[in-house]
């Protein structure tokens, strides 16, 4: 269940990774406060995959810290049960049915078998997957696995929700029902931080937006702040907002990477 | 509490990750034929195992008579350390689905699954004749209790060789990331040492024989006797069981000691490999680039075909990697190489330009003939959708098998002038071998086609698709032999060793029909293939 105390959801302070003379993250704080929907906006090679990663422990930062709800990431006993992580590329063995994919990452993540029996179900039906639930997942389409690997990644109720390109590959469907997963996450106190290229999920679903460009945290705050400071006009939407904070040529960007 | 979870979590890791395996073993009826041709292969040798073990169960009378058994004690452990470690360089020291896996449970759950795995694996395919030979052991003897008292023995002997090799081969894969240049290096050494090693089995076999070396004797020079003695405990309730000696139990105690230590070290080095990115080598995000664009050279600039195989020998030459399936041939080429050795005089001559030609034919096909379907899949949408027509596509590839071919071919016969064939032998010889590498490649292309893979699996350590072993198998064993023999009228014929008989005369229009109609046959099939090809 979503964590009551007091801390942020998400803390990271003065993040820093390198991979070599390649800077791929500078100097990043976020405080996300509990059942936020933070969404994290970036260009290409921004480094928004590596920000998931340090945030999920999953990879160490050069300096700085990060504490998820409290706990050290690195601690990993601790770590297990508050967050969820759905990668761009989805987790799942092609050799398994999608109930028996659920099934074992249920009894990984230690949920007892009446209550697995009933989630799995309830999840399965809402994402239209209940016909298809014993078919291998080597013969699903690319929206039927990325609907299972979302499902897998929420099936333990974590506190925090990591969701990379989370509706990439969606029929609006499925893109639909993934959105409302995340709005009822949200309003059951669940962190849910947000990395996608499709700005109007976003606008849909974001209580704050964090824009990462070349490695650094450009702007922050609520959709409407960053459409306001990147000074739109009113017409604007967050496409635009997007396209004007991340306005510097992507090629000077691209050569200072190389 | 901990410890209880992971192992729990472990045996659950390993249980789906064996059946992942079994149903990838299973996977399609293809790939059961091949496990059953295998099977086959193999399982003649127990034919002659069993009633060897049965004979040697009835007449053993005590642990010391068992043929082989003090060295065999000593070496079985030591083999299941090294297969540890090279298992875990090759295959565990990463866990599909890393970015779930890792986050649900601890780093030492992931290393007991793996290795749970693993065992299971092994126990798979080499459990079943280790297990018939020793229960058909026990039954010669008249004591079954040696199956139970030898899985008792067998089992911390097992686990502790596993831990500490995944150990090995973890540190092992740390060096290598610290150390790219290292593992570059190893590679090649390792080919190389391979290729050595094969070799020197050949020798190995014929100095034994010939030399008045004891093997017995040579064996128990590495007998370690502790080890010996609790590999021995194995016999105890049967007609051969000796008092348990101290050393057996204090061997027995360091496995039971050490099983636990080394699963900490190995979930230590784990959390290190898995949890830290690789060192930058200043290769990994080097940006390659190549200028000019696209342009063949002449003659490949000629014809479509041509700029297709110049396209497919760019891409060879930039991943080299992708070629490792070529390694196979080691093994059946090696035990030839002593000999090279041992001829001299006449005979090295027609020996060079014969081996050349022989691996120019492997090369014209093997290179990039045995996977066409499965080597483009990911362009085919694309290659099918194009004005090219399936006849340019295959003979592309076909093509630029035999430019790696031809040449070796035409190299190895001008060599083989300095070593005393006459400049007339080398040119046939290098003609008909010019002539093999196109009917090779033709027939590669054929048997690659019907059995394309398209799943990207590890082999030599690069993650590639590579062909399946059994259409390498049969196109080695075909194109091989039938090099061979032509190899050899051709010779005949040019040395004027040659009886023009009709006996002769059916027997090698039999053999220049078989060749030349198997390939150009194998080559429409090809095209067949091709032009029906609709995407799964």
């Amino acid at each position: 269940m979503p964590s009551t105390h007091d801390e942020s959801a998400i803390l990271a302070t003065d993040l820093r990774k390198s991979y070599g003379s390649e800077v791929a993250l500078d100097s990043l704080t976020l405080d996300i406060p509990h059942g936020t929907v933070y969404g994290f906006l970036g260009p290409n090679g921004a480094g928004k995959t590596t920000t998931m990663r340090l945030l999920t422990g999953l990879s160490d930062p050069d300096s700085g810290s990060v504490r998820i709800c409290g706990v050290n990431p690195s601690d990993r006993r601790a770590i297990a049960g508050r967050v969820g992580y759905l990668p761009e590329t989805p987790p799942l063995y092609d050799e398994f049915s999608a109930r028996e994919q659920l099934e074992y990452v249920a009894d990984l993540r230690d949920i007892s078998r009446s209550v697995a029996h009933e989630r799995i179900g309830e999840y399965l039906d809402q994402f239209g997957l209940a016909g298809d639930a014993d078919r291998r997942i080597d013969g699903y389409s690319k929206g039927m696995k990325q609907k299972t690997a979302f499902i897998q990644s929420v099936l333990h109720e974590p506190d925090v929700l990591y969701l990379d390109e989370p509706t990439s590959g969606l029929d609006p469907r499925a893109a639909r029902t993934i959105r409302e997963s995340i709005t009822a996450f949200a309003d059951a106190g669940t962190t849910v931080f947000l990395s996608t290229h499709i700005l109007p999920v976003v606008e849909a679903v974001a209580d704050e937006v964090g824009v990462l460009f070349d490695g650094r945290l450009v702007t922050e705050g609520t959709p409407t702040e960053v459409q306001a400071r990147a000074e739109t006009g009113e017409s604007g939407s967050l496409e635009d907002a997007f396209l004007a904070v991340t306005s510097e040529p992507e090629t000077d960007a691209a050569s200072r990477r190389e | 509490m901990s410890v209880r979870q992971d192992v729990r979590h472990g045996l659950r890791i390993g249980r789906a990750e064996f059946v992942r395996s079994l149903r990838g073993y299973l996977g399609n009826p293809r790939r059961v034929l091949g496990l059953l041709l295998t099977a086959l292969f193999f399982g003649g040798a127990l034919l002659f195992a069993l009633p060897t073990a049965y004979v040697l169960g009835q007449t053993a009378r005590s642990v010391a008579a068992v043929p082989f058994f003090a060295p065999a004690a000593t070496l079985v452990p030591l083999s299941l350390l090294s297969i540890s470690v090279f298992r875990t360089l090759e295959r565990l020291g990463h866990i599909d689905g890393a970015d779930f896996v890792l986050l649900a449970v601890h780093p030492r759950a992931v290393v007991i699954g793996l290795i749970t795995a693993e065992v299971g694996r092994l126990s798979l395919w080499f459990g079943i004749p280790v297990g018939a030979v020793v229960v058909t052991f026990a039954l010669g003897m008249g004591s079954p209790l040696l199956v139970a008292s030898g899985g008792a023995v067998a089992l911390p002997l097992v686990c502790c060789a596993a831990v500490w090799g995944y150990a090995g081969g973890i540190a092992v894969l740390r060096l290598l990331r610290k150390l790219p240049s290292l593992r570059r290096l190893l590679k090649a050494v390792g080919i190389l040492a391979m290729v050595g090693l094969v070799v020197a089995s050949q020798f190995a076999g014929q100095f034994i024989v010939e030399s008045d070396l004891s093997v017995q004797r040579l064996l128990s020079t590495v007998a370690f006797d502790p080890l010996v003695e609790y590999v021995a405990l194995a016999f105890v309730g049967t007609p051969v069981s000796r008092p348990t000696s101290p050393e057996a139990v204090a061997v027995l105690a360091a496995l039971l000691a050490l099983t636990p230590v080394g699963l900490a070290v190995s979930t230590k080095q784990v959390s290190t490999l898995w949890f830290t990115d690789p060192v930058d080598n200043n290769e990994s995000t080097q940006v390659r680039r190549s200028s000019g664009g696209f342009s063949a050279p002449r003659p490949f600039a000629w014809t479509k075909p041509g700029r297709i195989a110049w396209g497919i020998l760019v891409r060879g030459r930039r991943d080299p990697a992708e070629l490792s399936h070529l390694l196979i041939a080691v093994f059946f080429i090696a035990p030839f190489g002593t000999m090279f050795l041992e001829f001299s005089g006449d005979a090295l001559g027609p020996l060079i330009t014969g081996g050349g030609v022989v691996l120019a034919t492997y090369l014209s096909g093997a290179t990039f003939g045995l996977n066409p379907l499965g080597d483009e899949r990911p362009q085919l949408p694309f290659l099918l959708l194009t004005e090219t027509s399936s006849a340019a596509l295959v003979r592309g590839r076909l093509l630029a098998g035999v430019v790696i071919g031809v040449p070796v071919a035409v190299l190895s016969s001008l060599v083989s002038i300095g070593f005393g064939i006459l400049v007339l032998e080398a040119v046939v010889t290098a003609a008909v071998g010019v002539v093999m590498c196109l009917t090779a490649a033709m027939f590669a292309v054929g048997i690659g086609s019907a059995y394309p893979i398209y799943e990207e699996r590890e082999f030599w350590g690069t993650e590639t698709v590579v062909p399946s072993t059994l259409v390498m198998m049969v196109y080695l064993f075909v194109v091989g032999g039938g090099t061979v023999l032509g190899l050899f009228v051709t010779w005949f014929a040019v040395t004027g060793n040659v009886v023009l008989t009709p006996v002769f005369g059916v027997l090698f229009g039999t053999y220049l029909l078989l060749t030349v109609g198997v390939s150009y046959g194998s080559y429409r099939y090809a095209l067949r293939r091709h032009r029906r090809y609709t995407l799964a």
